[in-house]
C-alpha cells in the first residue's frame, strides 16, 4: 500500500480524497494555485506544494508540475479527482514513466473511450446496444446527409472529442442539417482542438442514467448498480440519485450486466461509469464511458456502503477487490444535490466572492461533501462547484424530505447559490412523482424565481439590521458589520457586547 | 433610531427602539415587539409573541444581507444603493454606464471608443467559472468610453463602457 498520494486537484473533490487517504492511513499531498493558497483542500493535506498562477493551464493542469510536486514530497501515486487532468491519457502515461501510479485506469483504456467513435465501436462489437448513429467519420457533408436520411431525424450533432454539451447540435430537419454541422465543427474546433463531428438519432425527452462500475487488475469487474441524473441544467447535472424511479428489477439488472461487460471489453481498470440513455419505451442505449470518479458518487456510497475513493486506492496498489457483485445490494434511496456558486434567478450567472456566513446541515442521513468554509473567497478561476449535499433515507419519499429539511438548513450569505432552487425542485409534485427526465427544469422551471416573501419576513428582516447598526453604533470597538476589528473576539469582549439591559 | 433600506428597488423604513433586551420595531402603522434571546456575530435569535426567530446576517460591503425563514433579503443602503443596482446584463437600457454583472476576467473587448453600436450587439465578453457571459447593448447607440482592456479582472459593478 502507498504511504503517501498526491491529490492533483482542488475544492470539495480533493477534501474528499484527502479524509480517504487518512483513514487509510496513507499521508496526503494537497498542490494549489496562487489563488488557493488558503482553499480547505490545503487547509486539510499533510502536505500542500504551490503549483504555479491561478488559470488551470499553469496549475492544476501542468503535468510537469504535478509530477514534479509528487517526486519531491516522495508521493507514491497521484489521485486525479475529476475534471482537470483525471481522463487525460497523456498524463497518465507520464505518471508512468515518472514511476508514479495514476489512480484510475490505464492509459490505453482512457485513449479508448475516451475516443466517442472508437468508444461506439467497441461497444457495438461486445453487443452493447448503441445509439443508431454513423459507425464511420464521413468526409463530406453528403455522406452526413445520407446518414442523417437514414438514421431519421431528430438527429443530434455530436463532436467526437466531446463532452459538456460542447459541439452537439439538435437538427430537427434537412435544410438545418448543413449550418449545424458547421456551427458544431467551429465549437468542437475550439473547445477540443479537433472538429470531427459525426450524427447519431436524437432521443427525444431521455432519462439519463448511469452504472457505477469497479474492477480490479485481476480480471474481475463488479457494478454498483445505477444513478440517475436527468435533472440537468446547461447540459450538466445539478441532481442525482439512487435508485432510479425509472428501472424496475429486471431491467436494472440488465443495465448493471450491460455496464460490466462494456468495461471488460473496455479492458478498463479502476472505478468508471457507463452512461446510458433510456427512452420512453424503457429502451437504453449506450452513450459514453466516464474514466473517473464522478462528482454524484457519494449517491451510489450511500445506497451500497462502499467506499469507492478507497476502493480507487487498492485497485490502484494492485490489491484484489474484496467485494464480488452478490454482496453488493442497493439499499434504501440518496438523493444528491450539487451547491454551485451560481444565481439561478439570473440564468445560473457565476457567482464568485466572499463567503459571509455559512451554516452547515447534519444529522442522520445528512452528508455534505464540502470544499469551502466561512471567510473563504470563492475565486473566478475553476468549476463553479462548492458542495454537494447528500441525503439517505429508508425510501425515496422521505430522502426527498430529508434532503428538503436539509437544504433549508443550509445557509450561505455573500454569494449566490442554488439552496432554494434546489429546495424546490426536490419538493415539486412532478420530482415527487419521480417523472425525472432531461428536460425537467425546461418544462418545471423555466423562469423560475423565489417565492414572494411575507411582509413579516421583510419586518424583521429591517429590523435584524437596524438592530445591528445600533449595536455596531454603541460599541465603537466593533466594526461596522458588528464584528470586533481586527483578532478574533475573545470570550470576554463577546461576553461583554450582550449586556443590552443596560444601553 | 429610523433606518431607511433600499430592497428590491423600493425605499423602506423601520425604526426601532432597544431597551431591557426587547426591540420594538414600528414599520408604518405596524409595530413588532421581539425579546432578543441570543446574538452572535452572524446571528440573532428574536422571540416574537413566543414564536423563535433564527436571523443571519451579514455586512457585505453597502449592504446588509439577511437569511431567514427559507429567505434571503439584500437591504442596501439608500446611498449607495444607485451604484450597484445596475445590471450589466441589461446593458445599456437606459444609455450611460454598463458594469460587469459578476465578478470575472474581460477575455475580449469587442468594441472602440467612438463606435456606433446596434441593439444586442455584444460589447465585450467576461468569463467566470469556465462561463462566457457576453455583455450587449440594450438599444442602439454610440460607445463613448471603454474602461477595461481585455485581460482585466473586474469585481462586480465595476464600470465596463460608457454608451451614449
Amino acid at each position: 500500500m502507498f504511504t503517501k498520494i498526491l491529490i492533483a486537484n482542488r475544492g470539495e473533490i480533493a477534501v474528499r480524497v484527502i479524509k480517504a487517504c487518512r483513514e487509510m492511513g496513507i499521508r496526503s499531498v494537497a498542490v494549489y494555485s496562487d489563488v488557493d493558497r488558503a482553499s480547505l483542500h490545503v487547509r486539510m493535506a499533510d502536505e500542500a506544494v504551490p503549483i504555479g498562477p491561478p488559470p488551470a493551464a499553469e496549475s492544476y493542469l501542468h503535468m510537469e508540475k504535478i509530477v514534479q510536486a509528487a517526486r519531491r514530497t516522495g508521493a507514491e501515486a497521484i489521485h486525479p479527482g475529476y475534471g482537470f487532468l483525471a481522463e487525460n491519457a497523456a498524463f497518465a502515461r507520464v505518471c508512468a514513466e515518472a514511476g508514479l501510479v495514476f489512480v484510475g485506469p490505464t492509459a490505453p483504456a482512457l485513449e479508448l473511450v475516451g475516443d466517442k467513435v472508437r468508444a461506439r465501436q467497441t461497444m457495438e462489437k461486445a453487443g452493447i446496444p448503441i445509439i443508431p448513429g454513423m459507425k464511420t467519420l464521413p468526409r463530406s457533408i453528403d455522406e452526413f446527409e445520407g446518414a442523417a436520411r437514414e438514421l431519421g431525424y431528430p438527429v443530434i450533432v455530436k463532436a467526437s472529442a466531446g463532452g459538456g454539451g460542447k459541439g452537439m447540435r439538435v437538427v430537427e430537419e434537412e435544410k438545418d442539417l448543413r449550418p449545424s454541422l458547421e456551427a458544431g465543427m467551429r465549437e468542437a474546433k475550439s473547445a477540443f482542438g479537433d472538429e470531427t463531428v459525426y450524427l447519431e438519432k436524437y432521443i427525444e425527452e431521455p432519462r439519463h442514467v448511469e452504472v457505477q462500475v469497479l474492477s480490479d487488475t485481476h480480471g474481475r469487474t463488479v457494478h454498483l448498480y445505477e444513478r440517475e441524473c436527468s435533472i440537468q441544467r446547461r447540459h450538466q447535472k445539478i441532481v442525482e440519485e439512487s435508485p432510479s424511479t425509472a428501472l424496475d428489477p429486471t431491467l436494472r439488472a440488465k443495465m448493471g450486466e450491460t455496464a460490466r461487460r462494456a468495461m471488460e471489453a473496455a479492458g478498463y481498470t479502476n472505478a468508471g461509469t457507463v452512461e446510458f440513455l433510456l427512452d420512453k419505451n424503457r429502451r437504453f442505449y449506450f452513450l459514453e464511458v466516464n474514466a473517473r470518479l464522478q462528482v454524484e458518487h457519494p449517491v451510489t456510497e450511500l445506497v451500497t456502503g462502499v467506499d469507492l475513493v478507497r476502493q480507487q486506492i487498492l485497485v490502484a496498489a494492485g490489491e484484489r477487490l474484496d467485494i464480488g457483485q452478490e454482496d453488493i445490494r442497493q439499499r434504501g434511496h440518496a438523493i444528491e444535490c450539487r451547491i454551485y456558486a451560481e444565481d439561478p434567478k439570473r440564468n445560473f450567472l457565476p457567482s464568485p466572492g466572499k463567503i459571509r456566513v455559512l451554516r452547515e446541515p447534519g444529522g442522520p442521513g445528512i452528508r455534505l461533501d464540502s470544499g469551502i468554509y466561512e471567510g473563504w473567497d470563492v475565486p473566478i478561476y475553476y468549476d463553479p462547484i462548492l458542495a454537494k449535499l447528500v441525503v439517505w433515507d429508508e425510501n425515496r419519499e422521505r430522502a426527498c424530505r430529508r434532503m428538503a429539511a436539509a437544504l433549508s438548513e443550509t445557509v450561505i450569505l455573500g454569494i449566490q447559490t442554488p439552496l432554494a432552487f434546489l429546495r424546490d425542485i426536490v419538493t415539486h409534485e412532478a420530482f415527487l412523482a419521480g417523472l425525472t427526465d432531461t428536460s425537467f427544469l425546461k418544462t418545471h422551471f423555466e423562469n423560475w424565481g423565489e417565492r414572494p416573501t411575507d411582509e413579516d419576513g421583510l419586518r424583521l428582516a429591517l429590523a435584524a439590521a437596524a438592530f445591528a447598526e445600533t449595536r455596531a453604533a454603541a460599541r465603537p470597538d466593533l466594526g461596522r458589520d458588528g464584528r470586533v476589528s481586527g483578532e478574533a473576539a475573545t470570550p470576554w469582549t463577546s461576553l461583554g457586547r450582550w449586556r443590552i439591559g443596560g444601553a | 433610531m429610523e433606518f431607511e433600506y433600499l430592497v428590491d428597488g423600493a425605499v423602506q423604513k423601520v425604526a426601532i427602539e432597544v431597551k431591557e433586551g426587547i426591540v420594538l420595531v414600528r414599520e408604518g402603522e405596524k409595530t413588532m415587539r421581539a425579546e432578543i434571546v441570543s446574538v452572535s456575530d452572524a446571528e440573532i435569535f428574536l422571540s416574537v409573541d413566543g414564536v423563535g426567530r433564527r436571523i443571519f446576517m451579514a455586512r457585505d460591503g453597502g449592504r446588509w444581507l439577511v437569511f431567514h425563514g427559507g429567505g434571503e433579503y439584500v437591504l442596501e443602503e439608500p446611498r449607495k444603493a444607485e451604484s450597484t443596482s445596475f445590471r450589466g446584463e441589461d446593458g445599456g437600457k437606459e444609455g450611460g454606464l454598463v458594469k460587469a454583472p459578476m465578478p470575472g476576467k474581460v477575455i475580449k473587448v469587442l468594441v472602440a471608443e467612438g463606435e456606433a453600436v446596434r441593439k444586442n450587439q455584444t460589447l465585450l465578453i467576461v468569463e467566470a467559472m469556465k462561463m462566457e457571459n457576453e455583455i450587449k447593448a440594450g438599444r442602439e447607440c454610440v460607445v463613448r468610453k471603454v474602461h477595461v482592456a481585455a485581460g482585466d479582472l473586474v469585481d462586480a459593478a465595476r464600470p465596463l463602457v460608457e454608451l451614449e
